[in-house]
C-alpha cells in the first residue's frame, strides 16, 4: 500500500470517521422519530458484519443510547420500524461478540427484548426473537430459573409458536441455560422431548436449534436417553442419524454431537457395528470444515473415543491419525479450539493402542508437537502434551530413544515453569514416561536440570501438581545408579520429604511412598537416606502404615520396608521397631491386618518383609522370627499356604521354609 | 433420469458379445424408445417453477402459477426481496445490497463473515473503477485492513484488490479481472446463495443438475452404443449417429 499519501488520509479519515460516530449519537436523541430511525439504520448497517466497528461503537457508549431508545418507544404501530432497527442493532451487538453481550445485559435491555415477542407485529417478534437468541448463545447469557412454574410456561409458550425464529429462541434457551440433571429432569417431565423433535421437521434453522437442544438435555441422563430412543419407536432416532449425511456441515456435525452423547450416556442403543463406523467418519470428514464445524468436530471426536478401545480401533482403521496429521500439517493457521480438539483426539488413538502410537509417530510428527508446545493457548499447549504422554506410552518407541533428544526434552521441561497449572500436571504426565527411557545412560531431562524443577513442583499448591510431580520422580529413580539418587537425595530434606509422606492427600502420599520405595532399592547405602535426621523418613513411613492406610499406600510402605530390610542388621532391626513400637504394645499389628487384605499385592509386599526380616543368613534372624511369631504373624502365614494368589502362595512357602530352618514345626 | 437408465439396462440384456462391439441404434429405434418414456406434467411444472423461483423470476413465477396451478415452493414475496439485493449487487450499488439483505435478515452477513468479506472487496472495486481513489484508500483501510487482520485469506484477496491502484492502465493489471461485470455476478450469486440458505430453501436450481446428468450419461452410453446425441442443450435436437 502506498505509504506517505495514505498517512494523511487515513487521520483525516479517522477523525472524520469519529466525528460521524459522535454525531449519530446526537440524532439518536432527537425527538423526530424520522431521524431517530435512520440514525439507527446507520449503526445498525455500520455494525453488522464488523467486528473492528462494533467495539468502537461500544466503547462510545452506543449500547446504552439504543437500549432507551428501544425502552422509550411505546408499542404502537408508528413505532414498529424503530422497535426492529433498536432491537436488530442490540441484536448484532451481541452476536459472536462477548464484550456485546456483556453490555447489552448490562444496559437492561432483556426484559424490552421480551416485551416484543407480544407485539402483533410479525417484524418485530423476528427481531426480538433473533436479539434475545444472540444473547443465549454467548456464555453469559443470564441464567434461566427452569425449575419455576412461570418459566417452564414461557419457554413451552415460545416451542409451541409458529415463528421458527420464536420456537429457535425455545431452543437455544434450553441448549444453552440448561445445566444441571435436575434440570434436565424437570425440562423432560414437562414434555419438552416431544416439543424439539417437531423442530426436527421444520426449517434448517430450526433443525440446528433442535439438535443442539437435545444434545443438552440428554447429556449424561440415561432416563432422558431413554425417552428420547422411544418416542415414536426410534423415528426420530433415526431422524438424527439420517441428519449425519445432512447437506449443510453444520447439520451433519450438530447431529454427530447428538449421537456422541447418546453414545457416551446409553451405548447401547449402538449395537451396529455400521453407525459407530458411519458416525467416525462423518467426523472425521467434518475436520476438514474451515469453519467452526469442523472446530467442534475435532472436540467432538476427542470426547466420542475417549476411554473406548474399540471406537479408537474403528477410527485407527478409518485412517485417522494421518487424517489430522495432514490437517495439522496445512500452512493455514488453526484456531486454538480446532487444534486443542486435534491433539487430543490424537491422544485419545495413541492412549491403549500401540498400533496407533507407532502409526503416529512414524510420520514424523516430533516437530508438529513441540510446536504445540509453544503455542500461545494454554488447552493447546496441555492437549499436546497429553497427546506426547500417551504416545511415549510406546515402549518401543522409548527404547528407541525418540524422546530423549534436546529438541524435545528442552520445550517440555520449559513448560514446567508455565503460567497454567493444568498444563504444568499434563507436562509432568507427559515427562513421567518419558523419562523411562533407557536406551541411553546420559538423559537430557536431568542435564536441563528438571530434578531440581521437579522437587520444586513437588511442593506446590495444587496437589496434582505435587502427585504429578511425585510420580516424575518416581519414575525417574526407577532403576537409577547413585549418581542419579544422589542428585535427588541432595536437594531434598528429610523434613520436607517426610512432609510429603504424610501430605493431606492420598494419591500424593501414595507417590511419594513409590519415590522412597525406589530410592532404597539397589545396593545397600541408598537405605541411609531414610535413616537421615535421626531416621525421620522411616519414623513417617511406620506411623502411616499404622493409620490404617488405603491399600495402594500400604503396597508402596511395605515396599519401602522390604527395601530396607534387605539391608544390614541395624537397618532390620530398624524396620523391626516400626513394625512393633514400644508405645503401642497392646493394638493389633498392621500386618496382620496387610495379610487379611483382599489386595493380592498387598499380601505379597508384606510376605516379602518377612521374608527379608527373617533371612537366615543375619545373626539377629532367630530373635525376629520369634517375635514374629508371638505376635501372630507366622501362624498367620500358616493358614494362608493355600493363598489365591501364586505369587502370595510362593513367598509364603519361602518363609515357612525358614521358619522350619529355625526348628519351628508346621 | 429413467431414461437412460431403461435404455442402459436393455443395452445390457442384449448381446453377449457386447464386449467387443458397439451396439448400432438408428434415429428410428431411438426415437421409438424415447416415445416409449412416460413422464409426469406436473414433474416438468414443478421443475419449471423451481428454476423461475430459485433464478428469481417473480413475475413469470406468478403467472406460471396461474396459468398451470402449480405451486411455488417458496412465498413469492421473499422472492422480490431477494432479486432486489441481486439486482442492487449486479448494478454496483453495494452498500444499498448491504443494506436490504440486513433489512432482510440481520443475521446473514452477522455470521457469514467470507459473504460479508465479498461484499466490502465489491464495494472497493466500485470506487476503483470510480476512479475515487482517495476515496478507495480510506474505505480500504478502514473498512477492509481489519479483516486482512483477522484472516489470512482475507489479506490476501486484499493485496490483490489494492494492486489495482497501483497501476494507471487497468488493462495492464494482472488481476483486472476483478474490474470485470462478471465479478459483479460472482458476488451477486453468493449473496443470492446465501439468502436462499437462510431461507431453507436450496440454493441451486434442480434443472442444471438434470442437464449435466444427461451429458454424463451420454458419455457413459458411448462406450457402449453408437446412437443419437444431443448436442445443442438449448434445443434438444437429436443428431444422426453417421455425423
Amino acid at each position: 500500500m502506498p505509504t506517505t499519501t495514505s498517512s494523511s488520509a487515513s487521520s483525516s479519515s479517522s477523525v472524520s470517521c469519529n466525528n460521524r460516530q459522535a454525531d449519530v449519537f446526537s440524532r439518536l436523541a432527537s425527538s423526530d422519530p424520522e431521524v431517530k430511525l435512520k440514525a439507527l439504520r446507520e449503526v445498525k448497517n455500520q455494525i453488522i458484519g464488523n467486528r473492528t466497528k462494533k467495539l468502537s461503537f461500544l466503547k462510545l457508549g452506543a449500547i446504552p443510547a439504543i437500549a432507551s431508545v428501544l425502552a422509550d418507544a411505546d408499542d404502537s404501530d408508528k413505532c414498529n420500524n424503530i422497535l426492529v432497527q433498536s432491537a436488530a442493532a442490540i441484536g448484532s451487538f451481541a452476536c459472536g461478540f462477548e464484550a456485546g453481550v456483556q453490555a447489552v445485559l448490562d444496559a437492561g435491555v432483556f426484559p424490552h427484548l421480551l416485551r416484543l415477542l407480544t407485539n402483533p407485529d410479525e417484524k418485530v417478534v423476528d427481531a426480538g426473537a433473533r436479539s434475545l437468541r444472540m444473547i443465549f448463545q454467548s456464555n453469559q447469557a443470564p441464567k434461566y430459573d427452569f425449575l419455576q412454574e412461570k418459566n417452564m410456561e414461557f419457554l413451552f409458550s415460545l416451542l409451541n409458536s409458529e415463528n421458527e425464529n420464536v420456537s429457535g429462541l425455545g431452543a437455544s434457551i434450553i441448549a444453552h441455560a440448561c445445566g444441571t440433571s435436575v434440570e434436565q429432569r424437570v425440562l423432560c417431565e414437562a414434555g419438552v422431548l416431544e416439543k424439539l423433535v417437531i423442530l426436527l421437521d421444520g426449517s434448517l434453522s430450526q433443525r440446528e436449534a433442535c439438535l443442539e437442544s437435545l444434545a443438552t438435555v440428554l447429556k449424561n441422563n440415561p432416563e432422558a436417553v431413554s425417552d428420547f430412543v422411544g418416542l415414536e419407536s426410534g423415528r426420530y432416532f433415526n431422524s438424527v442419524t439420517e441428519l449425519t449425511k445432512d447437506r449443510y456441515p453444520r447439520t451433519r456435525l450438530l447431529s454427530c454431537l447428538c449421537l456422541v452423547v447418546i453414545y457416551n450416556t446409553s451405548p447401547s442403543y449402538f449395537i451396529n457395528m455400521g453407525t459407530k463406523s458411519s458416525l467416525i467418519t462423518t467426523l472425521l470428514e467434518l475436520l476438514n470444515d474451515p469453519g467452526q464445524s469442523g472446530d467442534d468436530a475435532a472436540l467432538g471426536l476427542s470426547c466420542l473415543i475417549a476411554e473406548k478401545e474399540d471406537l479408537q480401533q474403528l477410527a485407527y482403521e478409518a485412517d485417522a491419525i494421518k487424517n489430522i496429521v495432514d490437517i495439522l500439517r496445512t500452512g493455514s493457521e488453526l484456531q486454538p479450539r480446532r487444534l486443542q480438539g486435534l491433539f487430543l483426539s490424537l491422544a485419545e488413538l495413541c492412549s491403549k493402542l500401540e498400533d496407533c502410537r507407532c502409526s503416529f509417530l512414524s510420520l514424523q510428527v516430533l516437530d508438529l508437537l513441540t510446536n504445540a508446545l509453544r503455542h500461545k493457548d494454554a488447552d493447546v499447549r496441555a492437549a499436546a502434551c497429553i497427546c506426547f504422554r500417551n504416545a511415549a506410552r510406546s515402549v518401543k518407541s522409548l527404547s528407541a530413544g525418540r524422546f530423549n533428544s534436546d529438541h524435545v526434552m528442552l520445550p517440555l521441561v520449559q513448560l514446567l515453569h508455565d503460567p497454567s497449572s493444568s498444563v504444568q500436571v499434563a507436562v509432568l504426565g507427559a515427562l513421567s514416561n518419558i523419562v523411562l527411557d533407557f536406551s541411553s545412560p546420559k538423559s537430557s531431562f536431568i542435564e536441563y536440570g528438571g530434578i531440581k524443577q521437579l522437587i520444586e513442583l513437588s511442593k506446590s499448591m495444587d496437589p496434582n501438581a505435587r502427585c504429578s510431580a511425585l510420580r516424575a520422580l518416581r519414575n525417574l529413580m526407577f532403576l537409577a545408579d547413585n549418581k542419579r539418587k544422589e542428585l535427588f537425595c541432595s536437594d531434598v530434606k528429610a523434613q520436607g520429604f517426610a512432609c510429603l509422606i504424610s501430605d493431606p492427600e492420598p494419591p500424593v502420599q501414595e507417590q511419594a511412598l513409590a519415590l522412597l520405595r525406589n530410592l532404597v532399592d539397589g545396593c545397600i547405602s541408598s537405605i541411609e537416606f531414610v535413616f537421615d535426621e535421626d531416621g525421620l523418613i522411616l519414623d513417617t513411613v511406620g506411623r502411616q502404615l499404622r493409620k490404617a492406610p488405603q491399600a495402594q499406600m500400604a503396597i508402596q510402605g511395605m515396599y519401602v520396608l522390604t527395601n530396607v530390610a534387605s539391608g544390614t542388621e541395624l537397618h532390620k532391626e530398624a524396620v523391626m521397631q516400626q513394625l512393633f513400637p514400644q508405645a503401642k504394645a497392646g493394638s493389633e499389628n498392621f500386618m496382620l491386618k496387610f495379610l487379611q487384605s483382599d489386595e493380592s499385592q498387598l499380601r505379597s509386599a508384606t510376605v516379602w518383609t518377612i521374608i527379608n526380616l527373617i533371612s537366615p543368613s543375619s545373626p539377629g534372624a532367630f530373635d525376629r522370627h520369634v517375635k514374629l511369631r508371638n505376635a501372630g504373624i507366622i501362624p498367620q502365614l500358616k493358614n494362608m499356604v493355600n493363598d489365591a494368589c501364586l505369587d502370595v502362595k510362593i513367598r509364603i512357602r519361602t518363609v515357612l521354609g525358614q521358619s522350619m530352618s529355625f526348628g519351628d514345626n508346621y | 433420469m429413467s431414461l437412460f437408465r431403461i435404455f442402459i439396462n436393455q443395452l445390457e440384456e442384449d448381446d453377449e458379445d457386447m464386449a467387443t462391439s458397439k451396439k448400432m441404434i438408428t434415429r428410428e429405434e431411438w426415437e421409438k424408445k424415447l416415445n416409449a418414456v412416460k413422464l409426469r406434467k406436473e414433474d416438468m411444472n414443478t421443475l419449471v417453477m423451481n428454476f423461475l423461483v430459485t433464478e428469481g423470476y417473480v413475475e413469470a413465477a406468478e403467472k406460471f402459477q396461474r396459468e398451470s396451478g402449480t405451486k411455488p415452493e417458496i412465498d413469492l414475496a421473499t422472492i422480490t426481496d431477494r432479486m432486489a439485493v441481486k439486482k442492487a449487487v449486479q448494478n454496483g450499488n453495494v452498500e444499498d445490497a448491504i443494506e436490504k439483505v440486513n433489512d432482510l435478515n440481520p443475521e446473514i452477513l452477522d455470521t457469514n463473515p467470507e459473504l460479508f468479506f465479498h461484499l466490502q472487496q465489491q464495494r472497493l472495486i466500485e470506487l476503483i473503477r470510480q476512479g475515487k481513489t482517495e476515496e478507495a484508500l480510506e474505505f480500504a483501510q478502514e473498512e477492509l485492513a481489519p479483516r486482512g487482520e483477522e484472516n489470512q485469506a482475507f489479506l490476501e484477496e486484499l493485496e490483490k484488490t489494492v494492486a489495482l491502484l497501483v497501476f494507471d492502465d487497468a488493462s495492464t493489471c494482472p488481476v483486472k479481472e476483478l474490474l470485470d461485470l462478471s465479478h459483479r455476478l460472482k458476488t451477486a450469486s453468493e449473496v443470492n446463495a446465501a439468502i436462499l440458505t437462510s431461507q431453507s430453501h436450496e440454493k441451486d436450481p434442480k434443472l442444471p443438475s438434470l442437464l449435466k446428468m444427461l451429458i454424463w450419461a451420454q458419455n457413459q452410453l458411448d462406450e457402449k452404443a453408437v446412437y443419437p446425441h444431443i448436442i445443442d442443450l438449448s434445443t434438444g435436437k437429436l443428431e444422426d449417429p453417421s455425423e
